[in-house]
C-alpha cells in the first residue's frame, strides 16, 4: 500500500477521454464489423506508442519504473509490449499519477510541462487499440450455489433451499468458477435429496413430478431399455440446457442397465440414471452443444449457450419454455430475436435476480440484513426494518429497468418504495400505513433516488453514526465510477485519532482534521465534501437538522470541479448531471458481471462503441442491459489462443 | 463491506448442544497405506492475518522460552517442550503486488509462491503446501484434506488488480483451482463421519454411488474432447474432484467391510490397545467465536486421530478486518493494527493475537493428552500456527510468525526457539513436507533449501 499513498483520483477518468474519442471515431457496425477501422486505429496508436509514448517514458518515467520497478510500475516492460494485458494495469497507474502531478517526482530535474502531461494522457487513451479483438474465453462456467438452486428447483419443483449446504460465493466479476472435491461431494448428497423428493419409495404412488419426468413404467419388461432411452433423452434436455448427443445418451442408458445388473427396479434404475444426469458436468456446468468445426479463435456462442447465458443473467436461472424452443430453432442468434427475449426477461418478476445479484452487489447493500448496529443507539432497526430497506432498493432498482428511465433517474427521482415502517423514516407513517410496500410519490426533494435511501446511507455507515468518508467514497467509485487509492497502510480510522486534537470538534470538523494533513488532503478534499452533503441523513436514513452532539448540520460543499451545492437536493441534480459518467460505470460493472470478469485491453473499445448506442437512446436502463447482453463480448468466445 | 459471517452459524448451532456419537468408531484403525507399528505423520495448518505485536510474541533468549514464555504463546506454556518457534522466516517479495499486503498474506502462506502478474484477475498461483500433502497421503484416507475456515470466503475487495478471491482462500489444488472451506461444524463432521438417516442409522456408502460416477467421468472424457483447450482444463478440474468423490466412497466401503470383519470376530484391525478413544465433540449452542473455534479445532484433533484425514488446514480468521466482541471491543482486526504504536491499540492487537494462539493451544494442548502408540497424537503431527504478515502495522514479512507443535513422528527436535533462521516461507514448508515424508519433486514457491535445524 505504500505506493498508493501517492494521489491516483482521476477527476475526469481514463475512461471518460475513452468515450470523448470514441465519439469522434466512425462507430462499428453490428459484431463483426469494424476490421478495417480497427486495424487503422491500431497502426495510429502503434504509431504513436512508437513515436511519442517511448520518449516520454524514457525520458521521465524509466530511471525508476524499469526491471527493478518503483512501486511495482515497470513502464520499460509495457514499453516493449504496449497492448499487451499485462502491461495494461501499468499505463493506467501511469496516467492516473502524471495526471494529478504526483508523477514524475519534485525532486527529480526534468518535469513534464502540462502540455506533455495532457498529451500523454490522450496517448495513453490510444491504448486499447493496441489490444487484439477478444472477447475473451467463455470457459465453460460452473453453475453457482444459487443458479444450481434456482434449477433443481425450475425443473423438478424442489425447494431451491436445497443447496444451502454448498459453501457460499461470489457472484459476478469476482466468480470463481472452478470446482474442489467437497462441492462435488456436496453435489452427489444434493441429487440423493432430490431424487428421494421426488421419486415416491417402492410401491408407493408416483408423486406428479415423477410422472413427468419418468412417464409410464412399460408393462413389458422388454421395453424398459427403449423407454429409459427415451427418459433419458428428456431428462438430458432439461438439465443439459441443450439436445444431449447420442454418445451421451448411450452413457446414460448404461447407468440404467448398471441399475438392472444390480437387480434394481426399473424405476430405481432410472433413479440412478437420473442422479448422474444431476452430477454430470453438462449439468452442473454451461457447456457447448457441439465441437467447434471453424478455424477461427473466436466463434459465437451457440443458441443453446446464449440460452442460458441470458437466462443466468437475468433470473439466474435455467431458460424457460419459450427459450429453449427459440434456442431449438436457432433464432437466438439474431440479435432482434435476442433482444426482444432480453426485454421479456426484464419484464418478468423473476428478473429481480438481477437486483439480488448484480443490482445490491452495485449498491452495496448485500451485507445489510446482516450489518451490525448499535442498539442502543438504533433500537429501530429491526429485521423487518432491514427487509423493507432491501426492498426499497429492489423495487426501486426494478422499477427503473422495467420503465426503462434514464440511468440519472438512480440518483434523481422523485418516488420510492415504502411501507409503514420504513415510511417512519421518511417520516411518512401518516400517509403509508401497513407492512405492505407500495409505490410513494416524493414531495420532498432531498429524498428519491439511491443518495437518500435508507439501505444505501446505512450501509455506508458505522454502527452508530454516519461516515462522510464512506458516503463520498461511495458515491464517487459506485456511481461515478472514479478510482479511489485505498487509504494509507498507517492511518488509523477516524475514532483512533489523537482524542485531544478531536475534543470538541463535530464530525465534520474532525473529518476536516484530514485535509490538514497533506498525506489525507488530496484524496480527502475529494470526496469528503460529498459525504458532508448527505450529512443530513443518519445512520438509518433519517433526516436530521442537528447531528449527534446537537450542533446544526453543515451540508454545504463544493465538488472538486468547483459545482457547489447546500442541500442533499442540490447535490443530486449535481450529480444528475454527470448521465455520461455513470451511465459508463453501470454498464462496464454490468458487463464485467456478465462475462464474470475483470474488464481489460479490448473489453474498452467495446465499451466505447456500446456507450455510442446507449447515449443515442438517452442513457435508458433496459437499452444498456440489452446492449450488453447483445455485444461483442456477451455473444463470442475465444476457443483458440 | 458485505461481511455476513455470523447469521447463518448462527441459526445452524442453535440447539444443536448435542455430543454426536460416530460412526465406523467402533475400533480405531489405520486407514489403508497405514503401518501397523508407526502412526502417520499428520500435518495441520492454522492461520491469522495482520501479524503481531512482536515483543509479545518472541522469545527474548532461547533460554527465556521456556523460563519465562512472551504473553502471546502463553497457552502453550505445559507443551512449549513440544513446540519449536524459530524468528528469520521471510515472506514472499511482494514486488510487483506492494499494493496488495492483504490479498497476499493468505494467497502465498502455503504456495510461497505470488500470484501471476500477467494472468492477476484470474487465479493463477501455484498449488499449495498441504494439496501436495494430499496428493502423496489422501488416497489412503476417507478424505484426501480437510479445510476449514472461520468466515464465508466471499469478501470482495480488490488490491493491485488481483482476483479477489487471493484474500480469503490459502488451498490450491493447482495453480488455478483454489479449494474452499466448509465452515458449517455439523457438514464436516458429516463429511467425516457419514450422515445419518431419520432412524439415527449412519447412511452407507452405496457401491452403486461409485459405479455410477465411473461412468459419468468416462462420459465426461467423451465430452472433453469437444472442448476448447480453456474449457478442457476446467473439465479437469471436474473430474480430478469427482474421482476423489469416488475414492472416498471406495475408502468408506473398505472401512465398512472392515468393520464388518471386525464384529463378526474374523480379523481384528484394532490399533495399540493403549490408544485413547476417540475425542467427543460437543457442537456449541451459542455463537461465541472461541467455542466455535473450539470445535473446528475438535474436529480436527478428530479427523487426525482416526486417521479420516492425514492433512488440515484451518482459516481461523480472514484477512477482511473480522471484530471480537468476546474480546470486549467492537474494532476491526484490520484497523487495530495499524496502530502507530498506540497504547490502547497495540493491547487491542496483542488480545486478538493471544486469542487466536489460545484456540491453536487448544487443540495442540488436547492432541498432547491423547495417547497413540508410545507417545501422543500431537507426538505424530506436524501443526503449523502462523500468520503471512509479521508487523501488520508496515506490512513487514521479515520474520513471518509461526509456531510449529508437534514432533512430526520423530523428525522435529522440539523445545526450543531459534533466534537466527536463516530461511524463507518455501524453505519452511519444504521442510515440513520434508518431515512428514512426503518426497518432493521441486522445492516449494521461493525455496532454495530446507532448515535443517528444525530437524531432529
Amino acid at each position: 500500500m505504500q505506493s498508493s499513498r501517492v494521489l491516483q483520483i482521476v477527476l475526469t477518468t481514463a475512461a471518460g477521454l475513452a468515450l470523448a474519442l470514441s465519439l469522434v471515431s466512425p462507430c462499428w457496425a453490428e459484431t463483426d464489423g469494424g476490421g478495417e477501422d480497427e486495424a487503422a486505429l491500431r497502426a495510429d496508436a502503434e504509431k504513436t506508442f512508437k513515436e511519442k509514448v517511448g520518449p516520454f517514458v524514457n525520458k521521465y518515467c524509466v530511471r525508476c519504473h524499469n526491471t527493478r520497478p518503483e512501486g511495482g510500475i515497470n513502464l520499460q516492460s509495457a514499453l516493449r509490449s504496449p497492448g499487451a494485458t499485462s502491461s495494461f494495469l501499468h499505463w493506467k497507474k501511469a496516467v492516473a499519477n502524471v495526471k494529478v502531478h504526483d508523477m514524475p517526482p519534485e525532486h527529480t530535474d526534468k518535469i513534464p510541462t502540462d502540455d506533455e502531461r495532457h498529451q500523454f494522457i490522450e496517448w495513453i487513451g490510444k491504448l486499447k487499440y493496441m489490444a487484439p479483438r477478444d472477447p475473451g474465453s467463455f470457459v465453460i462456467r460452473r453453475l453457482s450455489k444459487v443458479e444450481y438452486g434456482n434449477t433443481l428447483h425450475d425443473l423438478y419443483g424442489v425447494d431451491p433451499s436445497i443447496t444451502d449446504g454448498l459453501p457460499e460465493e461470489v457472484i459476478g466479476e469476482g466468480y470463481l468458477n472452478s470446482i474442489s472435491p467437497l462441492q462435488s461431494e456436496l453435489f452427489l448428497d444434493i441429487a440423493n435429496k432430490v431424487i428421494d423428493q421426488v421419486v415416491s419409495p417402492e410401491g408407493k404412488a408416483p408423486t406428479e413430478v415423477q410422472k413427468r419426468l419418468f412417464g409410464e413404467t412399460p408393462s413389458d419388461n422388454a421395453d424398459f431399455r427403449k423407454a429409459a432411452r427415451q427418459v433419458s433423452r428428456s431428462l438430458a434436455r432439461d438439465a443439459y440446457r441443450r439436445p444431449p448427443t447420442d454418445a451421451e445418451l448411450d452413457v446414460l442408458v448404461g447407468i440404467f442397465d448398471l441399475g438392472r445388473e444390480n437387480r434394481l427396479s426399473y424405476t430405481a434404475s432410472l433413479g440412478l440414471m437420473w442422479k448422474a444426469i444431476l452430477v454430470s458436468p453438462q449439468s452442473l456446468f454451461i457447456t457447448p452443444a457441439a465441437e467447434v468445426d471453424s478455424k477461427d479463435s473466436v466463434v459465437p456462442l451457440d443458441d443453446y449457450q446464449l440460452a442460458s447465458r441470458l437466462s443466468y443473467l437475468l433470473w439466474s436461472a435455467p431458460p424457460d419454455a419459450e427459450l429453449s424452443a427459440l434456442a431449438d430453432k436457432g433464432e437466438l442468434q439474431k440479435p432482434e430475436v435476442l433482444r426482444a427475449q432480453a426485454a421479456r426477461l426484464l419484464m418478468h418478476d423473476r428478473s429481480r435476480a438481477l437486483f439480488d445479484g448484480f443490482g445490491a452487489q452495485w449498491l452495496g447493500v448485500g451485507g445489510l440484513e446482516s450489518q451490525t448496529f448499535d442498539p442502543d443507539v438504533f433500537p429501530q432497526m429491526t429485521p423487518a426494518l432491514r427487509t423493507a430497506m432491501m426492498e426499497e432498493a429492489r423495487l426501486f432498482f426494478q422499477s427503473i429497468v422495467r420503465e426503462n428511465q434514464n440511468v440519472f433517474r438512480f440518483v434523481d427521482s422523485d418516488y420510492t418504495f415504502l411501507n409503514e415502517p420504513l415510511a417512519r423514516l421518511y417520516g411518512l407513517e401518516q400517509s403509508v400505513q401497513g407492512p405492505t410496500m407500495r409505490r410513494v410519490k416524493l414531495e420532498n426533494p432531498n429524498r428519491g433516488g439511491i443518495l437518500g435511501m435508507p439501505a444505501t446511507l446505512a450501509t455506508t455507515s458505522f454502527p452508530n453514526r454516519t461516515s462522510p468518508v464512506r458516503r463520498g467514497v461511495w458515491v464517487l467509485e459506485q456511481i461515478l465510477g472514479e478510482r479511489i487509492p485505498p487509504p494509507p497502510p498507517d492511518i488509523p480510522e477516524l475514532e483512533e485519532q489523537d482524542q485531544k486534537s478531536a475534543e470538541g470538534l463535530t464530525l465534520r470538523q474532525r473529518t476536516e482534521l484530514h485535509q490538514s494533513d497533506p498525506t489525507c488532503a488530496n484524496c480527502h478534499k475529494v470526496f469528503d465534501p460529498i459525504g458532508f452533503g448527505l450529512e443530513n441523513f443518519d445512520a438509518i436514513g433519517r433526516w436530521r437538522e442537528k447531528d449527534d452532539v446537537g450542533v446544526a448540520i453543515d451540508s454545504a460543499g463544493k465538488l472538486p470541479n468547483g459545482e457547489a451545492f447546500a442541500t442533499p437536493a442540490e447535490l443530486k441534480s449535481i450529480l444528475a448531471e454527470r448521465k455520461a459518467d455513470m451511465a459508463r460505470n453501470l454498464t462496464e460493472r454490468l458487463m464485467a458481471y456478465a462475462i464474470g470478469r475483470q474488464l481489460e485491453g479490448y473489453d474498452e473499445i467495446v465499451i466505447d462503441q456500446l456507450m455510442v448506442k446507449i447515449a443515442n437512446d438517452s442513457f435508458r436502463m433496459r437499452t444498456m442491459i440489452t446492449e450488453v447482453i447483445t455485444s461483442y463480448l456477451f455473444t463470442h468466445r475465444k476457443v483458440r489462443g | 463491506m458485505n461481511n455476513q459471517p455470523l447469521v447463518d452459524r448462527r441459526t445452524m448451532l442453535k440447539g444443536a448442544g448435542v455430543s454426536l456419537a460416530l460412526p465406523f468408531m467402533d475400533s480405531l484403525t489405520w486407514a489403508a497405506g497405514g503401518n501397523s507399528t508407526k502412526p502417520p505423520v499428520r500435518l495441520g495448518f492454522m492461520y491469522m492475518p495482520h501479524g503481531v505485536i512482536m515483543d509479545e510474541f518472541w522469545p527474548k533468549t532461547p533460554e527465556s522460552y521456556l523460563e519465562s514464555p512472551p504473553s502471546a504463546i502463553e497457552s502453550l506454556r505445559p507443551i512449549l517442550d513440544q513446540c519449536l518457534m524459530m524468528k528469520g522466516i521471510s515472506g514472499v517479495p511482494t514486488t510487483p503486488f506492494s499494493g496488495a499486503p492483504h490479498a497476499l498474506e493468505l494467497s502465498t502462506w502455503l504456495t510461497a509462491t505470488l500470484p501471476d502478474a500477467d494472468t492477476r484477475s484470474r487465479i493463477n498461483i501455484a498449488i499449495s503446501a498441504d494439496q501436495i500433502m494430499a496428493n502423496y497421503v489422501g488416497a489412503h484416507t476417507l478424505l484426501p484434506s480437510l479445510e476449514l475456515a472461520t468466515m464465508p470466503q466471499t469478501w470482495k475487495e480488490n488490491q493491485a488488480g488481483l482476483h479477489e478471491a487471493y484474500y480469503s482462500h490459502c488451498s490450491y489444488r493447482s495453480p488455478t483451482q483454489p479449494v474452499p472451506a466448509e465452515i458449517d461444524p455439523r457438514n464436516v463432521l458429516n463429511r467425516l463421519f457419514g450422515k445419518k438417516d431419520k432412524a439415527g442409522r449412519v447412511t452407507k456408502a452405496n457401491p452403486l454411488d461409485r459405479q455410477m460416477l465411473d461412468r459419468v467421468l468416462g462420459g465426461a472424457r467423451d465430452l472433453r474432447r469437444m472442448l476448447a483447450r480453456t474449457d478442457q482444463q476446467k473439465l479437469d478440474e471436474y473430474l480430478d474432484s469427482v474421482r476423489t468423490v469416488e475414492r472416498r466412497i471406495a475408502a468408506i466401503e473398505s472401512r465398512q467391510k472392515e468393520a464388518a470383519l471386525e464384529k463378526a470376530g474374523v480379523r481384528s484391525t484394532r490399533r495399540d490397545s493403549n490408544d485413547s478413544p476417540p475425542i467427543e465433540v460437543k457442537i456449541p449452542e451459542g455463537d461465541k467465536r472461541s467455542e466455535y473455534m473450539q470445535v473446528m479445532c475438535d474436529l480436527t484433533v478428530l479427523a487426525f486421530q482416526t486417521d479420516t484425514t492425514r492433512v488440515s488446514t484451518y482459516i481461523g480468521s480472514t484477512p477482511n478486518g473480522e471484530s471480537y466482541p468476546e474480546l470486549g471491543f467492537s474494532d476491526r482486526h484490520h484497523s487495530q493494527t495499524h496502530h502507530q504504536n498506540r497504547k490502547e491499540m497495540v493491547r487491542k492487537v496483542a488480545a486478538i493475537t493471544k486469542f487466536n494462539i489460545d484456540q491453536f493451544a487448544y487443540m495442540v494442548n488436547k492432541m498432547a493428552s491423547l495417547r497413540e502408540g508410545d507417545g501422543t497424537l500431537l507426538d505424530n503431527c506436524i501443526m503449523m500456527w502462523g500468520s503471512g504478515l509479521e508487523d501488520g502495522n508496515k506490512h513487514s514479512r521479515e520474520n513471518l510468525p509461526f509456531i510449529i507443535a508437534g514432533k512430526g513422528g520423530g523428525s522435529i527436535s522440539t523445545g526450543r526457539f531459534l533466534p537466527d533462521t536463516k530461511g524463507n516461507q518455501g524453505d519452511l514448508l519444504t521442510t515440513l513436507l520434508s518431515c512428514a515424508g512426503v518426497p518432493l519433486d521441486r522445492p516449494i514457491g521461493i525455496a532454495t533449501k530446507q532448515i535443517t535445524e528444525i530437524k531432529a
